[in-house]
């Protein structure tokens, strides 16, 4: 307030230098209007979208804003790719997950990580017939199915040697062959 | 008075999103009026991404990512209000229809749009299915259509429906890219687009479907606006909003505001509501 003639009326943004501020009349809270390239916030303590750190070191040490980190697997025409302190990643794609998009979300198996899009993360489409609870999820590493009793294969489509009967539901049933008169 | 809320004098402008603010070019005729570019709305903490007008109330609204909300405020200052903040992910593009009073916008993470009435109230769901990256929304208020972009990198594709989801129809699939930008021109009734991936502009008559290029090698846009003769795109590269004239098929003008950082959706603040009457009025 420059109007009230005392030394202190004017004071020196407390902004990163560069940047100017503004009284918000209502509140009279102090807010920068121009933050240094790449941040943001009241007090260009934020990064811009896209960006993740802490330019102001305010919740520990201080970390410069740098693009999102998520393994290849963000698209740079989204926004909001990732959260803009912690850099959390919030739109993986080709079908993976998790903090940096380095793994598989559930129902794929693969390495979230190789290079080729197509040899990311594959569906587990797990065979409804011989995986318990019809459950839709596998091994994110091996893609293995979780199979009933006696089923085989790594998507539980298929009984066991020497198992049969599958379309029960309930896993697959010995044969009980006769071993005389059968050929293997 | 407020440094966070200028009020806007008399005429038209244009309005677009930089992240943490909205901004405001009046325009002169048709050209950007640069020295008189200030930012209207300052929201330190949020990444805003789309903007609309409401030409009857003279409010922005707009969506914002970091808290999925919608809000609104008048251009000619007042509070920030929001209007929805429940039950969004990743609300994108937002468009007004001024005559039944209603807002739409699209959620590229619920991959759905929906409406509600513009204090938010009687939301619903009008489109929830094949839509991969749903971006741009626009409305055309006298004949009762809406317009929607997906960029979709493995199908790319322009929609319209009714403004109740019903009527769905894909206009346009072939030679896009990353449509991000869509404008209707009511005068001309052209449906205009700006694409990242193929780097062109292009409009075309939704009902007769002639589709013709205003002008190639742009660099990457995101908003795009129409006003009379010229069409105004935000670009991600250039950090600025750029003039094409689309007769003349050229660039015309740039603004690059002093912060340098990615510029999202923009909008027409009209001086006056088009002329034209609701579509349910006419029956």
């Amino acid at each position: 307030d420059a109007t009230r003639g005392t030394p202190n009326d004017c004071q020196p943004c407390p902004c990163p230098a560069g940047a100017t501020c503004a009284v918000v009349f209502k509140t009279k809270e102090v807010v920068c209007t121009n933050c240094p390239a790449g941040t943001t916030g009241k007090r260009c303590e934020l990064c811009d979208d896209g960006f993740f750190g802490d330019p102001l070191g305010q919740g520990g040490p201080v970390r410069a804003c740098r693009a999102c980190k998520c393994s290849d697997n963000i698209d740079p025409n989204a926004v909001g790719n990732c959260n803009r302190e912690t850099g959390e990643c919030l739109k993986c794609i080709y079908n993976t997950d998790g903090f940096f998009c380095d793994r598989c979300k559930e129902g794929y198996y693969g390495n979230a990580l190789a290079t080729n899009p197509s040899d990311k993360c594959k569906s587990c489409s797990c065979s409804p017939l011989g995986t318990v609870d019809h459950q839709t999820a596998c091994s994110q590493v091996t893609g293995q199915c979780p199979c009933l009793p006696n089923v085989a294969e790594r998507d539980c489509s298929a009984c066991q040697p020497g198992f049969f009967n599958l379309q029960s539901g309930n896993g697959c049933e010995r044969c009980n062959c006769n071993p005389i008169g059968s050929t293997n | 008075p407020r440094p966070d809320v200028h009020p806007l004098p008399p005429g038209t402008h244009l309005l677009f999103a930089q992240s943490g603010r909205i901004e405001h070019v009046p325009l002169d005729g048709h050209d950007m009026k640069k020295s008189d570019a200030k930012a209207l709305l300052h929201l330190p903490e949020k990444v805003v991404i789309g903007v609309a007008y409401d030409c009857v109330e003279k409010m922005v609204y707009w969506t914002e990512i970091t808290s999925p909300s919608i809000s609104k405020a008048s251009i000619q200052g007042g509070e920030p209000t929001a209007v929805i903040q429940s039950d969004l992910n990743s609300p994108e593009g937002i468009a007004v229809d001024h005559l039944g009073r209603t807002l739409f916008w699209t959620d590229s993470m619920k991959d759905c749009i929906e409406v509600a009435s513009l204090d938010g109230t009687k939301r619903r769901v009008i489109v929830d299915t094949d839509l991969v990256n749903p971006r741009a929304i626009i409305t055309d208020p006298p004949n009762g259509n809406l317009y929607w972009t997906d960029w979709n990198r493995d199908a790319p594709k322009i929609e319209t429906s009714y403004m109740d989801g019903s009527n769905r129809r894909v206009l346009v699939t072939d030679n896009l890219g990353l449509p991000n930008g869509l404008t209707f021109d009511s005068q001309s009734s052209l449906l205009c687009w700006a694409d990242a991936g193929t780097h062109k502009l292009e409009c075309m008559h939704p009902s007769h479907g002639d589709r013709r290029q205003v002008m190639e090698g742009i660099q990457y846009p995101f908003g795009i606006t129409s006003f009379g003769k010229n069409i105004y795109y935000t670009d991600w590269r250039r950090d600025a909003v750029v003039t094409v004239d689309r007769y003349a098929g050229r660039e015309s003008d740039e603004f690059q505001p002093q912060k340098r950082t990615k510029l999202y959706g923009i909008a027409t603040a009209l001086a006056q509501c088009p002329s034209g009457q609701n579509y349910c009025a006419v029956n």
